[in-house]
């Protein structure tokens, strides 16, 4: 009740710049989302002094993260959020024919410097049995980059 | 003091106004910039398999055997089959690589670029020594070149 003599104060927000403002923080995480490759697990990748590697495009691939213990076997394998035992084939063939079938264009295979061969032709046989895998990237830690 | 004729007035700056141009001028700076990885890669196309055993080519290939007698870089041990015994490191395969390629250009040597080169891994060989001689034979700018099965 606004009594006589007076004025009449009400607390507003100001609706306009807090909205304003709310836009562009989830255009802002909107961006950020895009970038971050939530895919590649941090590795210790091998490196070299004098790379003849190529740089690494934006476009849409399936990283196939190899997980090995001190003593080079590979046990794990990451891909696309999910964890596999590298006997488990099927899973492995099921989740990166999906990625293929939805639009990826490369296979990235990513394992630790010290993980054994054997465990990294396993998966090179494995993809190679699926239809339209036949290129695949082997990632290395950039040094110059 | 008060001036005669003048309110007295606080300097202040609107926080919303410029958290907002900081804000736009952040995301052109992202949109526009291209981000650079951390990362490379090698290029590597599955050799087609016949019966899931062997692997055909049209030339002999050059067999390089790799296996790891230790972690660190320098402790890759690697070989080219035939008569080339001094080749056993990834620097001299490069040089060898790289001195005796023929390229129809005058440059008179045993290999053309697309000339098969086969990587042959002991199953215990590191990851890091394959990727090693892998990229000796990339930097000496051959083309087909693939990882074969562990012996």
């Amino acid at each position: 009740m606004i009594r006589r003599g007076q004025a009449s104060s009400a607390i507003h927000a100001n609706m306009t710049p807090m909205i304003d403002v709310i836009f562009l923080l989830i255009v802002f995480f909107v961006a950020v989302s895009q970038i971050v490759d939530r895919d590649a697990v941090p590795l210790d990748l091998p490196a070299f002094e004098e790379s003849a590697a190529s740089e690494i495009g934006i476009e849409d691939k399936v990283i196939v993260n190899l997980i090995s213990n001190q003593e080079g076997q590979v046990s794990q394998i990451h891909v696309r959020g999910h964890d596999v035992a590298i006997e488990d084939i099927e899973t492995l063939h099921r989740i990166v024919t999906t990625g293929i079938n939805g639009g990826a264009k490369e296979i990235h295979i990513r394992a630790e410097r010290t993980a054994a061969y054997q465990y990294v032709y396993e998966v090179f046989e494995s993809i190679q049995l699926l239809e339209g895998a036949k290129h695949v990237q082997l990632v290395i830690k950039d040094d110059a980059g | 003091m008060k001036k005669n004729g003048f309110k007295q007035g606080v300097i202040g700056l609107n926080l919303t106004s410029m958290i907002d141009v900081v804000f736009l001028l952040l995301i052109y700076f992202m949109v526009a910039t291209e981000f650079k990885t951390s990362e490379a890669a090698f290029a590597m196309d599955l050799p087609e398999r016949i019966e899931q055993s062997s692997t055909l080519f049209d030339d002999e290939p050059l067999i390089i055997l790799v296996d790891s007698a230790g972690e660190e870089i320098h402790d890759v041990r690697m070989s080219v089959l035939g008569p080339w015994d001094d080749v056993q490191t990834p620097e001299a395969l490069r040089a060898f690589l790289y001195k005796n390629v023929a390229d129809g250009f005058g440059k008179q040597g045993y290999f053309t670029l697309d000339h098969p080169i086969v990587i042959r891994p002991a199953k215990d060989a590191h990851w890091e020594h394959v990727l090693a001689v892998y990229n000796a034979a990339v930097h000496a700018k051959y083309t087909n070149i693939t990882l074969d099965e562990p012996t």
